[in-house]
């Protein structure tokens, strides 16, 4: 069943009792594309040039259209509706784009029945000052004819009655071009029912494909799928409160009595979530949501209400609560295959167990301290230290470490290697003494050289370039060297004599244990 | 069946379980000391090693022995199973001065770098509530870090967290600004010249290591090498000052060489 919804179109009252419009740029100067009651009552209508609204109401209240707003403003009502159901669609342009449609199939009897659901949806939506029209039909196509043109605001249409419902209604409930409509209107087809008992070869001939597939669409006959606001979630629980809420604990508290809801529908999938959204509804309409990746799939209760707990605080969410959550939805988004377990024997020793130990730690620590901070070691097939590894996102299992032939490497790479002055007995020759960070070190033995090639593939790059050079990468031999206490340092030279460069630099590129 | 024989079993349960445990080779046997294999070391420290349960601070002994400290975590934690991750928590501001661990540099001292979990953070106290969420999480073998201040309270704090979950906690700590602290053992690593072999090149690497406070210990001064193949240390033999391999035990010795 679905549920469409639209909204009189009362946008910006400056003064909500005079007439008021909002004009779009059209043939022959602007023309009204919204109004109010006001102006409604001064004999206005929708479509009229600006200049003989003018003419007929005195006090006319003129704004331009903002499509953009008007379509935020409709993405976050239908947003506020996922506390419906998952699915919600707004309108897009061919529908109006001012309503949205919501798929209540399975959700309905959560509310009593359809004509409570939309019952209580038309009086939030009174609430937020929002006059709404609602139907119920099988088919999105007939609950949008009838919640526009249907004579009472609220109404819920029984199963396989669409094609008696929508007889009476004008041709225009079948959301057709204006063009096709002009067709119809001329050639006497006034309302729906004319059109439905006509053969339909003439028609598939005459009009353009829509007419057909919007009456198919209506009455069930083709699917028409609807584009959900958000991304459905695979599994979804919540919770309406009596009071609203505004503490972290007690959202926490919630977390934790929705993921045990949650939890007996994984465990019936032998499915485990790998990402969890927790949606705050406000009571001024505002939906705050919080997206939580998991590094396993994880049926611990305990272990999703923390995880939420550490983003609140580190979102400092709680801070505009405003008037309170007077719901509170808990989705799995993404959930994968998780075998059930044997935990309760084995708790300490047990190998999967540590990893999921070590996936809830790496959860935690994404949680407060942000997903970029809790990384892992990546080797990079790669000759250059500084491009040899790159730290990836950690991952609950370990990678193996490929096992190369042992050269040296420091334990500390400086993020950037640095300029140095050195002293060497012979051009090409180890440094015999260094000037690094101000201090100068007399070198007691040197290792080396490694000589490691640029990259010529790639970009060019040099240890000191600035952006704007564009000269080829140099040579580089690497020498351990010690100093006469005993700390051990990585050094390069840069550029071969004679070949690459007239006057090679030096630089400090790592500390050795 | 009643409520009380549903007790009865549960508690039947929970007894057969503990049992199970005990009787399963290798489950539930908690570590207590992490030995450094040195009879000489092994012997000033309570537990004839580190004791895993504990905060154990490491001071550089120079501006420039930060390398030195990192290389002597290291090859403790290789002395630890390699089967569980090791959690390293450096904050991000230090990583310009001292640089950034380096994976194939931990890979040269013996240590696998995939099982290292490195924690980025941004000030002092998202680096300790990471390290006490390590600690407290059980699944490291080990947590390593860098801290720059630490007083007598926060460390109790993390010596706390460390004894509930035996896991060892090596702390680099910056020599200037030492407070007192609740941790169980405090090192002074600075560098030494490494070991060579007949060609001149560099086989270990060498620290100079102070065992300057130990709880229900002896202090002492060494020289060790670290063999990163085997994952051992060694007293550095062939030193011109023999006032290091003697150790400890002579005091006057020490006290000469630290004048």
């Amino acid at each position: 069943m679905l549920a469409a919804q639209a909204k009189k179109p009362t946008d910006k009252p400056i003064a909500p009792d005079e007439p008021f419009v909002l004009t779009v740029a059209g043939a022959g100067g602007p023309r009204i594309a919204a109004l109010n009651g006001a102006a409604e009552a001064a004999g206005l209508a929708p479509g009229e040039p600006l200049a003989d609204a003018r003419a007929k109401a005195e006090f006319l209240q003129v704004r331009a259209v903002d499509t953009a707003a008007d379509d935020a403003a409709l993405h976050r009502l239908a947003l506020w509706a996922t506390r419906y159901t998952p699915t919600a669609s707004p309108y897009d342009e061919d529908n109006g784009a001012d309503g949205f449609f919501l798929d209540v199939e399975g959700a309905a009897h959560l509310f009593g029945g359809e004509a409570q659901l939309i019952a209580d949806l038309a009086g939030r939506l009174q609430k937020l000052g929002l006059p709404a029209r609602l139907a119920v039909a099988s088919t999105p196509g007939a609950a949008w004819a009838l919640s526009r043109f249907h004579p009472s605001a609220l109404f819920v249409l029984p199963i396989r009655q669409e094609a008696e419902a929508l007889t009476p209604l004008p041709v225009k409930a079948l959301r057709l071009a204006p063009d096709t409509h002009a067709a119809l209107q001329r050639l006497g087809f006034k309302t729906v029912g004319s059109l439905l008992d006509k053969p339909r070869a003439p028609f598939a001939a005459r009009f353009r494909a829509e007419l057909l597939r919007r009456i198919d669409q209506a009455l069930d006959r083709v699917d028409e799928p609807l584009v959900p606001v958000v991304a459905p979630p695979v599994y979804h629980c919540l919770r309406y409160l009596l009071e609203p809420v505004g503490t972290q604990d007690a959202i926490v508290a919630l977390v934790r009595r929705l993921m045990q809801t949650l939890v007996h529908v994984l465990t019936r999938d032998d499915a485990g979530a790998r990402a969890l959204r927790l949606s705050l509804y406000n009571v001024d309409g505002a939906v705050a949501t919080i997206d939580i990746a998991l590094t396993m799939p994880t049926r611990d209760t305990a272990h999703a209400a923390r995880l939420i707990a550490l983003k609140l605080e580190a979102l400092a969410a709680m801070q505009d609560t405003g008037f309170g959550f007077e719901a509170v939805g808990l989705a799995v988004t993404r959930a994968e295959r998780m075998v059930a377990q044997q935990t309760e024997f084995t708790a300490a020793a047990d190998d999967g167990d540590r990893t999921e130990r070590c996936a809830a730690l790496i959860d935690a620590l994404r949680q407060r301290l942000g997903e970029a901070s809790v990384r892992r070691f990546e080797p990079v097939a790669s000759h250059i230290p500084e491009r040899a590894e790159f730290l990836s996102p950690a991952a609950a299992e370990t990678t193996a470490w490929p096992a190369t032939e042992e050269k040296t490497r420091p334990l500390l790479l400086l993020p950037r290697a640095e300029p140095a002055e050195v002293t060497a007995l012979v051009p090409e020759g180890p440094p015999r003494r260094f000037c690094w960070r101000g201090a100068t070190y007399e070198v007691t033995g040197a290792q080396g050289p490694e000589r490691i090639g640029a990259e010529w593939w790639r970009e060019p790059y040099r240890a000191h370039a600035c952006a704007s050079e564009r000269q080829p990468a140099l040579t580089r031999d690497y020498f351990l060297v010690e100093d006469a206490s005993g700390h051990r340092f990585w050094l390069f030279r840069e550029g071969l004599y004679g070949r690459e460069t007239a006057a090679a630099r030096w630089f400090v590129h790592g500390l050795f244990a | 069946m009643s409520e009380s024989g549903a007790l009865t079993v549960a508690r039947n349960r929970a007894v057969i379980m503990e049992e199970l445990r005990r009787l399963m080779p290798g489950a539930g046997g908690l570590r207590t000391a992490l030995p450094l294999g040195l009879p000489t070391v092994d012997s000033c420290l309570p537990q004839g090693g580190l004791a895993c349960g504990a905060l154990h601070e490491i001071v550089p002994a120079g501006e420039r022995c930060t390398a030195a400290a990192f290389g002597f975590i290291a090859a403790l934690l290789t002395r630890l199973p390699q089967t569980r991750r090791f959690v390293f928590v450096l904050p991000a501001y230090g990583q310009r001065h001292y640089g950034r661990l380096s994976g194939h540099g931990l890979s040269a001292l013996g240590l696998d770098p995939a099982r290292v979990i490195l924690v980025e953070t941004a000030h002092r106290t998202q680096t300790l509530w990471a390290m006490e969420e390590a600690l407290r999480s059980g699944a490291p073998a080990a947590v390593s870090g860098i801290i720059d201040k630490l007083d007598l309270k926060l460390s109790q704090r993390l010596h706390l967290a460390a004894v509930d979950c035996g896991l060892p906690l090596l702390l680099i700590r910056p020599a200037h600004d030492l407070e007192s602290s609740a941790a169980a053992t405090r090192w002074r690593v600075g560098t030494a010249e490494a070991a060579r072999d007949r060609f001149g090149l560099i086989t270990r690497p060498r620290w100079h290591l102070h065992l300057e406070r130990v709880r229900n210990g002896r202090p002492g001064e060494w020289v060790v090498e670290y063999d990163h193949v085997a994952h051992r240390f060694s007293l550095a033999a062939t030193l011109a000052d023999p006032a290091h391999a003697r150790g400890a035990s002579q005091k006057a010795d020490r006290q000469a060489h630290c004048a």
